[in-house]
């Protein structure tokens, strides 16, 4: 006779059921290697299936193996019934398995079965069963004291009877099983609740975006529209946007993630503002008196309102509230100094200031690159930023040899 | 004794309910299919026929519609996993005399067996 060492099955069979996911792989690995390992005639698998709420075969190997398609076990299954309440009968009989040797010795105990007679009728329709079932076992595996599933077991091919370790193997087996399936049923559950749950954040996401894209093509179109007000403006936010980001570039600035998109959504739209601005203040051509310049200067504080009402323009909103603040804290409307204005509002105020020195005006010519480049040169330190002085000089001349 | 006439093209499910009903002292042939149940019903002349509907070549429903037509006697009783309405129908109108699924309770399958069998003599 083969000799068995158990404890190295249980570790193999412990690492297995570890590995394997699917309880249906699982129970057709323990079959198989009951059927080999321990020779038995047949090794099968009865499971509880929580929808038809009645028990099926999910495996059944050895040379007289069962059609397992063919058979189901209702809750009122002698068996099913006897390892469902086994309460019932726990005061008088103590051992969790059925084997056609144990209930033998029940029936020939004159003091168990002879004042009770529902006892006997039960062992005896089970034995029927099983033998059915050509069962020489039977080994029930729980998860919080539900019945999860059975082992129906042939007898061995050695003819032997089943020892107390193999018995003990088969119910550490069994509820090691149990708990795998419960473990699965429970992992499935929860990767069905992330799914959900994941496609419902998207969900969200994709709304949001679509709100977001259409919201910034609502405020494209009214800066579009502020330059169209004014023929000689008319392409200024494109010119900036490119002038700024080539510029953001040269710096160095960090335009990772959705910084580059709240960047370029500024300076197109840092003029924004200018759509509260009435025409005759917006257009005059001679300067401006003091009321007229307050309705000015608070373009910047329009421009900030305009985008904060949409979460993700709220940077956006910060940025063109302070694109005219001054380096040296002389701008408007906080002022703000050096690194307390946002670097992209610092960037805006130069290629803005620039822009508007070289563009033709109705009452002016433009004024030439080097007067220009003269002029933020002179203010760099005190109105501008040096360092973004230096960077969107660096891209001017670029841009000129161009 | 009663003759039981078991056809399905899995041997296994052959084979266990062969033994199954030869231990509740029934006479039992087996067919694993159309061809072969056909001849059989001829020779051995059983009262009832467990019937699968899906085996390779003459299905369980013809099978049905010929014993029916040679011998509306004998007992058939449809044991499938298909469980289609229009199936189900079709069986009842070719003259079945009982449609049971799979998986099933082999008790239930054995009481109705009995009644069939029971009824095949009141109706002597």
């Amino acid at each position: 006779m083969v000799s068995i060492n158990y404890p190295e099955i249980l570790r193999f069979a412990a690492q297995s059921m570890v590995r394997v996911k699917s309880p249906t792989t699982l129970m057709k690995m323990i079959t198989r290697f009951l059927d080999k390992k321990i020779g038995v005639k047949h090794a099968s698998i009865i499971v509880h299936d929580p929808e038809k709420d009645y028990y099926v075969f999910c495996d059944s190997k050895g040379e007289s193996k069962l059609p397992i398609s063919l058979i189901r076990l209702d809750m009122n299954h002698p068996i099913i019934r006897w390892f469902n309440k086994k309460k019932e009968w726990k005061n008088l009989i103590k051992e969790d398995y059925l084997s056609q040797t144990n209930i033998n010795s029940f029936l020939a105990d004159k003091s168990l079965i002879s004042s009770n007679n529902q006892l006997k009728k039960n062992l005896l329709s089970i034995k029927e069963q099983m033998k059915t079932f050509k069962a020489e076992l039977c080994v029930p595996g729980y998860y919080r004291g539900s019945l999860l599933g059975i082992f129906l077991i042939g007898a061995k091919r050695d003819k032997t009877e089943f020892n107390r370790e193999e018995i003990s193997l088969l119910q550490i087996l069994a509820s090691d099983a149990s708990m795998t399936v419960k473990n699965a049923e429970y992992q499935q559950r929860l990767l069905k609740k992330i799914g959900e749950l994941e496609k419902s954040v998207s969900e969200i996401n994709r709304l949001r975006i679509r709100d977001k894209d259409k919201y910034l093509q609502t405020i494209i179109t009214l800066a579009q529209m502020v330059d169209a007000r004014d023929p000689y403006t008319y392409g200024h936010s494109e010119e900036i946007n490119k002038l700024g980001m080539l510029t953001a570039r040269q710096l160095g600035l960090d335009l990772s993630g959705d910084r580059e998109q709240i960047l370029s959504s500024s300076l197109i739209l840092h003029d924004v503002g200018k759509l509260g601005v009435p025409d005759d203040v917006l257009h005059k051509k001679g300067p401006l008196n003091k009321e007229e310049w307050y309705k000015m200067r608070d373009h910047v504080r329009t421009g900030a309102r305009i985008l904060e009402k949409h979460d993700d323009f709220k940077e956006v909103s910060t940025i063109i509230m302070h694109h005219h603040e001054n380096y040296d804290g002389t701008g408007y409307p906080y002022k703000l100094k050096g690194d307390e204005i946002p670097i992209q509002s610092r960037i805006i105020s130069v290629v803005d200031a620039f822009h508007a020195m070289v563009s033709d005006r109705p009452y002016r010519k433009g004024m030439s690159y080097d007067s220009a480049i003269k002029e933020l040169k002179r203010c760099s330190g005190t109105q501008f930023d040096p360092d973004v002085v230096r960077s969107f000089l660096k891209v001017i001349q670029k841009e000129i040899k161009l | 004794m009663s003759k039981i006439m078991i056809v399905d093209d899995e041997l296994e499910i052959c084979e266990f309910l062969k033994e199954f009903f030869i231990d509740r002292q029934y006479d039992v042939v087996t067919a694993s299919n159309g061809d072969e149940a056909l001849a059989k019903v001829d020779n051995e002349s059983p009262q009832i026929l467990l019937l699968d509907v899906k085996m390779p070549g003459i299905d369980g429903i013809q099978v049905l519609k010929e014993v029916k037509r040679k011998n509306p006697n004998i007992k058939v009783i449809i044991v499938t996993a298909v469980e289609t309405d229009d199936k189900i129908s079709e069986a009842f109108q070719l003259g079945a005399d009982n449609y049971i699924t799979k998986p099933l309770s082999l008790e239930d399958l054995e009481r109705d067996v009995q009644e069939k069998i029971s009824r095949l003599v009141e109706e002597r």
